[in-house]
């Protein structure tokens, strides 16, 4: 009688540790966010700090509340590649599934780098039901899918800038330029990659051929490309007040360094990626005054005091990783999706990915990029007035060093001035 | 503009022939295709830039060292790498690439990614010939190019070890009889077929920034001109890059930029097709040879 008593209590004991135990094991379990992008090239690397660093504000205040439970965040990054040249999108597409299906994520973050990856990843992503809120990849093409077929799509959103927006501040500075100088002369040149190929072709069609701008040429050049001396020689031959740069690969720098050593007298302003940052005044030697550069979105690589959330994050990255942002493009945005996801997830009370991309639609954030909401694209809506809208920001070097925010108006630090040795046509 | 074609077309066969020198030297002497080469590109230009940022050595000393590092590094791959599969030639392939995959694949992993590695340029001026506006860095990459041709062409013709080194490119085994240590040559090749890599990313690497995506580019652009002027043949090397660096900046100015990265490997495709051996290969194919 006793030892049968005894042995009741031990296995009523087992059963108690052992649902105590999974509970505990339930408790403990991370919510899982899969970060595939292309880590070898600036935007992705910077993006996947600035989600570290989110993920880390998050979990020190024990995590994000799900059901009632707290559970950290963990990230499960890999380097798709996507951005190299010569990687065919397959190889890409490849690295998406293997983290999805091994780390089985509740939510893809930053996501490819480039449109082509993202746009061919849209079925595979739709296929396991994963929240993607991609803040790198800009095409409109993707919206246009989520636009179509709302129901298969409607868990990829995107946070960033995409090139209708970029569009809009490009041809907005272009016209201020004409305001202010009468320049209607311009030289495109631009990365031969979906995104750049947009932004160049709307900025020709929705600006420039209706403002009575002479578009000289307009080249496209592919990634990896290192010589841009025909371009520049071609651009000082026909004339070009301005030149237009679209490019996102660390081969463009080269591209500033000869517009320099080979003088070409025409004002530089468009989207280089080595410009953004400030440590590009020591990288050019000093030589970049006068250069304009659009942010794609505030925070990244620049701050602005009329945001105080886009200064808090640009100083604690700072203050984190012991240097500043180099990254005109990803980290602010990536910085936001990780709230804008830890939010959603609190929201919905689940991981269900169905519960949680609901509440992604309804998204309404003031952060470091401006007041962030979705359109029925799944696009955050961008704007010139941080307080409707996120934004971007366009700057120019001074010749001491400084960047001056100098579009749009609302955010602007001051005017757009020439570089030494170049006239104004009025 | 068409003058500015030309001279720019100039610089870009200088670049091609000087990342290509060190490969064609090396493949020509040993008959090792070192596919590692575009990785010790990248390392010595990295190395530089850590001797200058970290240890504060002057630019020219930081540019010296790392060459010399380099050196080491070949020498040492090919004593405790390729010797081991020397005579099996996807072997040594496999190796090299593998060496070099991982040295690039190590620096991405350390996060060696940004625009704040890059090297100062030697001489910051530029000079006007008419309408064109030159760099100095350029004509300086241009100078140093025809001095390492004529240079190599001395060093193989009036040295020990370069009549050696070409001994053993023209027969091995009579080389062999004659004394000549044939590993010995071919590790000395190989350093200094590293050398070379690392004096090309010196003067080079200043026009832009340093990458480990680059160093895949280096190495094909380094294949495409030997396969097209002929592996082994520093003759078809300078040919070879004359070629393909006109043929890129005219494409670049009167086609479109669009297919200018195209001409390389065209330029690979065609001389294949016609001469497998390259414009003046050594290594001539059956029906070449009848």
């Amino acid at each position: 009688m006793r030892s049968r008593s005894f042995r009741f209590s031990l296995i009523m004991a087992t059963l108690a540790a052992c649902l105590f135990g999974a509970q505990l094991a339930n408790a403990a379990e991370p919510v899982v966010i899969a970060v595939p992008t292309s880590l070898g090239f600036l935007e992705g690397k910077e993006a996947v700090k600035a989600v570290e660093m989110a993920v880390g504000e998050i979990n020190a205040k024990g995590g994000v509340t799900v059901g009632g439970q707290k559970r950290l965040l963990e990230i499960a990054s890999i380097d798709i590649r996507d951005a190299a040249p010569g990687v065919p999108v397959p190889e890409a597409l490849l690295g998406i599934e293997k983290v999805i299906l091994e780390k089985k994520p509740a939510a893809i973050l930053v996501g490819p780098f480039r449109s082509e990856a993202l746009i061919a990843g849209m079925d595979l992503i739709s296929k396991y039901k994963v929240p993607t809120i991609g803040s790198i990849a800009m095409s409109p093409a993707s919206e246009k899918k989520v636009k179509e077929e709302p129901e298969k799509y409607k868990y990829v959103f995107r946070d960033c800038l995409n090139a209708v927006y970029l569009v809009k501040y490009m041809a907005g500075t272009m016209a201020a330029i004409n305001k202010e100088f009468g320049f209607t002369k311009v030289y495109v040149m631009h990365q031969d990659v979906a995104w750049a190929r947009a932004t160049a072709d709307l900025v020709k069609s929705t600006y420039f051929d209706k403002a009575g701008w002479e578009v000289l040429e307009q080249e496209a050049y592919p990634t990896g490309a290192s010589d841009f001396s025909s371009g520049l020689l071609k651009a000082r031959s026909k004339g070009a007040q301005v030149i237009m740069p679209i490019f996102d690969m660390p081969q463009s720098g080269i591209l500033v360094k000869q517009w320099k050593s080979m003088s070409v007298p025409a004002l530089m302003a468009g989207f280089i990626s080595p410009l953004a940052g400030r440590d590009a005044w020591k990288t050019f030697d000093a030589k970049i005054g006068g250069a304009m550069n659009c942010i794609f979105e505030m925070g990244s690589a620049i701050a602005s005091d009329k945001i105080p959330a886009s200064v808090e994050f640009y100083n604690g990255y700072k203050k984190t990783y012991g240097h500043e942002m180099e990254a005109g493009h990803g980290p602010a945005p990536s910085y936001e999706a990780v709230y804008i996801l830890a939010q959603a997830i609190e929201r919905a009370g689940s991981l269900d990915p169905d519960a949680i991309t609901a509440e992604l639609k309804k998204t309404d954030r003031m952060g470091a990029i401006g007041r962030i909401r979705f359109d029925e694209g799944n696009q955050a809506i961008y704007g010139f007035d941080p307080k409707e809208t996120a934004v971007g920001a366009v700057f120019q070097w001074t010749e001491d060093g400084e960047r001056r925010i100098v579009f749009p108006e609302s955010l602007a630090e001051g005017k757009i001035e020439l570089p030494k040795g170049l006239k104004p046509v009025k | 503009m068409f003058l500015g074609t030309v001279v720019y077309a100039i610089f870009n066969s200088a670049i091609l022939a000087l990342m290509a020198l060190g490969f064609n030297l090396t493949f020509g002497i040993s008959g090792v295709a070192n596919f590692a080469y575009g990785a010790m590109y990248i390392l010595s230009a990295y190395l530089s830039w850590m001797f200058l940022h970290f240890l504060n050595f002057p630019y020219w000393l930081s540019v010296c060292v790392s060459i010399v590092f380099t050196m080491v590094l070949g020498a040492l791959m090919y004593r405790y790498v390729l010797l081991r599969v020397r005579g099996q030639p996807l072997s040594e392939v496999i190796a090299t690439f593998g060496i070099g995959l991982a040295i690039l694949e190590l620096f991405q992993y350390l996060g060696f990614v940004g625009y704040e590695y890059s090297l100062p340029v030697m001489i910051d001026k530029s000079i006007i010939f008419g309408d064109i506006v030159v760099d100095m860095q350029r004509i300086l990459i241009t100078a140093v190019a025809i001095f390492l041709m004529a240079g190599l062409w001395a060093f193989t013709h009036h040295t020990r070890i370069g009549l050696a080194f070409r001994g053993i490119a023209q027969d091995e085994r009579t080389a062999l009889t004659f004394g000549i240590d044939s590993d010995r040559i071919g590790m000395i090749s190989v350093s200094l077929g590293c050398g070379l890599a690392a004096l090309a990313a010196a003067v080079i690497i200043p026009l832009g920034s340093i990458s480990p995506g680059d160093g895949y580019d280096v190495l094909m652009k380094a294949l495409a001109v030997c396969i097209v002027g002929g592996l082994g043949s520093t003759g078809g090397v300078i040919v070879a890059s004359v070629f393909i660096g006109f043929a890129e900046r005219l494409t670049d100015t009167y086609i479109s930029s669009s297919w200018t990265m195209i001409v390389s490997l065209a330029a690979i495709l065609i001389v294949l097709m016609v001469k497998p051996s390259g414009l003046f290969g050594r290594q001539k194919e059956l029906e070449e040879r009848i």
